[in-house]
């Protein structure tokens, strides 16, 4: 499990997921409880099963317009920073819309060849 | 569109994580509550952030309206206490300016020509308001004698003992004519000089009353003679008053030890005397300046010249502080200044702010954090097929499993 663990991507971390999770544990080694090695595991089992379970228990689907105002791709990562985009799944009838929206998008294909 | 599976995956994510970190932390001797404390603080956590529904605050749910029901029912009386006192700093300066604008009035009002209670009042009204014990006001007495003769008596009274007290028997002429109540003292031409400059009245002040008294009797001008030399005298010695024991001017402020026409500041703060040429000086250099300024600045020179100038004008503004500093230290030029580089900042600042702002906005606000399987582009047109992301819009949270965008460049 280790092993597998480190293939996983620590984008996730950066969600509001990911960041409160490192809140906590940022408190705990904080107030000595746990040292930051486990923190580390932490993170890194985060990672896995975030991942995982993106891929397993989410069904649903997104489509999304807009117009792209910057986009870059370096480290096998695209970003994408687009503009007046309207968001719409198929589970809701409503639409999302926002001025601006940043991707940030790792290669699916890396993690399942390694 | 709906994000309530969202809290169902946070949960079971969560719930994974704590559980497959359990062995680790037995391992690291960690004790099993401090791993109920990481779960916990992590959901309260998440739950602040308000992303989403989540299911293990079902209590959580009621106290969110209930907590903007609290806000908004303790605001009114914030906001009512705000206004009392508001309205209680509103009304007592009012209150307190009342009497305060009610001695401004009364009291030139009362007075015809004008005791000043304060010496540093006469600044602020040049003229022919004299202080009563300015004890130069041998002619400035009578007149004030004759102006308002009910009050003129005290005055009149003060003037003689003062000129008795300095003087002695020298005064007696002085003292005399002031006794008699000279009315003729008070002729135009000094009403007329006296409104001038403040600055400069100490010394029109004393010429005119040597040449100005044609109608004076001769005990009287014999008496201001020896007055005038005894002044002049300890004007030379350059002391402060003390044999007159009376300030000399008080026309252009409350200081009393100094002999000078002028004070200025200097570089060190320290208030330093002027003479009569150094105040030519100033006001020349002054006028020079507005002078320049009038023509634009030196438009229709050429531009080595006008340069030079303006190089010249900054630098004797930066090392004598200023030519007009003579009335205490010059705000509107530092203001000036102040405004100058506050420009230049500013658009620098704002630069870098929005730097700054656009980033916040990538990185806080609006954000999809995804896979992608296929990025494909025809000329401007992009097409990519994402998945397993999380995004977040609005406030609100969404995951998805599979997503297709389209966009232009």
């Amino acid at each position: 499990m280790a092993t597998n663990s480190t293939n996983f991507y620590d984008l996730y971390r950066h969600g509001s997921l990911g960041t409160t999770l490192t809140d906590a544990l940022d408190d705990l080694i904080g107030a000595e409880r746990i040292d930051p090695q486990l923190a580390m595991k932490v993170l890194t089992q985060f990672d896995r099963i975030v991942a995982e379970s993106l891929s397993d228990k989410v069904k649903a689907r997104l489509t999304f317009k807009g117009s792209l105002d910057t986009y870059r791709f370096c480290d096998e990562v695209w970003t994408f920073l687009i503009k007046n985009v309207t968001f719409k799944m198929d589970n809701g009838s409503h639409s999302v819309v926002a001025d601006k929206v940043k991707i940030v998008s790792c290669s699916a294909k890396r993690t399942d060849e390694k | 569109m709906s994000n309530a599976n969202v809290g169902s995956v946070y949960d079971h994510i969560i719930q994974e994580v704590i559980n497959a970190v359990r062995v680790d932390f037995e391992e690291n001797g960690v004790e099993d509550g401090v791993l109920d404390e990481l779960r916990k603080g992590w959901q309260q956590k998440l739950s602040q952030l308000n992303v989403a529904q989540f299911p293990w605050d079902p209590k959580p749910e009621p106290p969110p309206p209930a907590a903007a029901n609290n806000a908004q029912t303790a605001a009114p009386p914030v906001s009512q206490q705000a206004a009392t006192s508001y309205t209680q700093a509103t009304l007592s300066p009012q209150t307190s300016a009342q009497p305060l604008s009610h001695q401004g009035s009364l009291h030139p009002g009362a007075n015809g020509m004008g005791i000043k209670p304060d010496p540093g009042m006469v600044k602020t009204e040049p003229g022919i308001k004299q202080e009563p014990g300015t004890g130069m006001s041998q002619a400035g007495v009578p007149a004030y004698n004759a102006a308002n003769a009910g009050r003129g008596g005290i005055a009149a009274q003060r003037a003689a003992q003062a000129l008795e007290s300095n003087y002695g028997p020298r005064a007696a002429a002085s003292i005399s004519a002031i006794q008699s109540g000279m009315a003729q003292q008070m002729n135009p031409a000094q009403l007329a000089q006296r409104p001038g400059q403040p600055p400069q009245q100490q010394q029109q002040h004393q010429a005119p009353q040597q040449q100005q008294q044609p109608n004076a009797q001769q005990q009287y001008r014999q008496g201001v003679a020896a007055t005038m030399q005894q002044r002049l005298q300890s004007q030379q010695g350059a002391h402060t008053n003390g044999p007159n024991g009376l300030p000399a001017a008080q026309v252009d402020g409350s200081s009393d030890s100094f002999e000078g026409v002028l004070l200025r500041h200097d570089a060190n703060g320290h208030p330093v005397e002027m003479g009569r040429v150094e105040i030519d000086n100033l006001i020349h250099a002054q006028i020079a300046s507005r002078a320049k300024q009038m023509e634009g600045g030196g438009l229709m020179l050429p531009l080595k010249e006008a340069t030079r100038h303006r190089s010249i004008a900054n630098k004797s503004k930066a090392t004598t502080g200023g030519p007009s500093q003579v009335d205490g230290p010059d705000d509107l030029m530092k203001d000036e200044d102040l405004d100058e580089d506050a420009i230049n900042s500013d658009l620098d600042d704002s630069e870098e702010e929005k730097d700054d702002d656009e980033e916040d906005d990538d990185s806080m606000g609006h954000m999809m954090l995804c896979m992608y399987d296929k990025v494909q582009r025809v000329k401007n047109k992009w097409k990519c097929t994402l998945k397993d992301g999380v995004l977040t819009v609005n406030g609100r949270e969404y995951v998805f499993h599979k997503a297709t965008g389209e966009y232009e460049w």
